[in-house]
């Protein structure tokens, strides 16, 4: 009798643990499955590669910070850099970096892991990607495009050797603060994003 | 007591089961890493990104003063990493002849078209090739 009701509050224990075993994760993975194909989808749709050059486009970026034309002096004036990257399909991730360093902050950690998911899914498997870095608008130019360049490379970096996607798939630039995600407010954290744009099919 | 039994071991094998046949997301596994060890790795090995050898080599070296979760997770994540990295690249492996057989439309080199029709489910797929795939996370 005594044993009976003992077994019967075991099986109820268990049950409500089955229940919370099965209920719990569904929602968190439901949410992290929502935002990785948010990623996908804004990917997909390449309908012809550019004809990108992106040693030429770090070139142009340089240039245009030595020629200091007073047209472009202000950053809320400047016209984007690379405005071809624009139409391409693309995301931005909101990574954070240690102050002034290429250096992911581990809250980011998670973020960069599912970048890489995202490049692995088979509808991607095919395309190459150019991660392209910037920063905001405080501090000397030439140093953000610099910053922004060891951003980027750092990202590929992580993808590459601790994620093993290939390099081949993979091209990194800084833009600094020469194309701003919002221009309208060139101090904004938005600004410091990462994109990551399909630019082409893998080699 | 024989119910109870019964349902904790079918408890056990359904954790047991799908912990064994699907390898953990990038997402997760490094989120783990930076969530375990944030304080850890701004103390003791600032300045040194998420890198499988650097930054592992960093926490293994101060293992002494990491904080017990920390230290309990990091090789975890690391480990889960690399097991997702090798079952990704065992599919192509363990799926050859699969490939060859099931998807012969499929232009030969094409990984993303390859798997995807692998992942249609064609009749007669190999066991070890379905494996792969669930083990990589694919499906």
């Amino acid at each position: 009798m005594r044993s009976g009701r003992k077994c019967r509050r075991g099986i109820g224990l268990l049950m409500v643990a089955l229940i919370g075993f099965a209920a719990l994760p569904a929602p968190a993975q439901a949410q992290a499955g929502g935002a990785a194909d948010e990623w996908l989808n804004k990917l997909a749709g390449l309908e012809t590669a550019p004809d990108l050059d992106v040693a030429a486009l770090r070139q142009q970026a340089m240039d245009r910070i030595k020629a200091k034309a007073k047209a472009d002096a202000a950053p809320i004036k400047r016209p984007p850099i690379a405005p071809e990257l624009l139409r391409l399909p693309q995301f931005a991730a909101d990574i954070q970096f240690d102050e002034d360093a290429a250096v992911v902050r581990p809250e980011s950690y998670r973020m960069v892991g599912r970048i890489a998911d995202t490049l692995y899914h088979p509808s991607l498997l095919g395309y190459r990607f150019l991660i392209v870095g910037h920063t905001v608008s405080t501090g000397r130019r030439e140093n953000n495009l610099t910053l922004s360049q060891r951003r980027a490379d750092v990202i590929r970096d992580m993808l590459i050797n601790t994620f093993k996607i290939s390099p081949k798939r993979l091209q990194a630039v800084g833009l600094g603060e020469e194309q701003m995600l919002d221009s309208a407010h060139p101090a904004a954290p938005v600004n410091q994003q990462v994109q990551i744009v399909t630019v082409g099919l893998a080699p | 007591m024989g119910p109870v039994r019964a349902l904790f071991s079918l408890l056990l094998i359904a954790a047991w089961s799908s912990a064994s046949a699907e390898t953990m997301r990038f997402e997760d596994a490094a989120g783990i890493l930076g969530t375990s060890c944030a304080k850890d790795i701004d103390d003791n090995c600032r300045g040194v990104n998420l890198d499988a050898v650097r930054l592992k080599d960093c926490l293994y070296r101060n293992q002494d003063v990491l904080s017990s979760q920390c230290k309990n997770d990091y090789g975890r994540a690391f480990d889960a990493i690399q097991k997702r990295v090798a079952a990704r690249s065992a599919v192509t492996k363990l799926c050859e002849r699969d490939v060859a057989k099931f998807c012969g439309s499929v232009p030969k080199g094409d990984r993303g078209q390859a798997l995807n029709c692998l992942l249609a489910g064609p009749r007669g797929m190999t066991i070890n090739c379905g494996k792969a795939l669930g083990e990589a996370g694919y499906r």
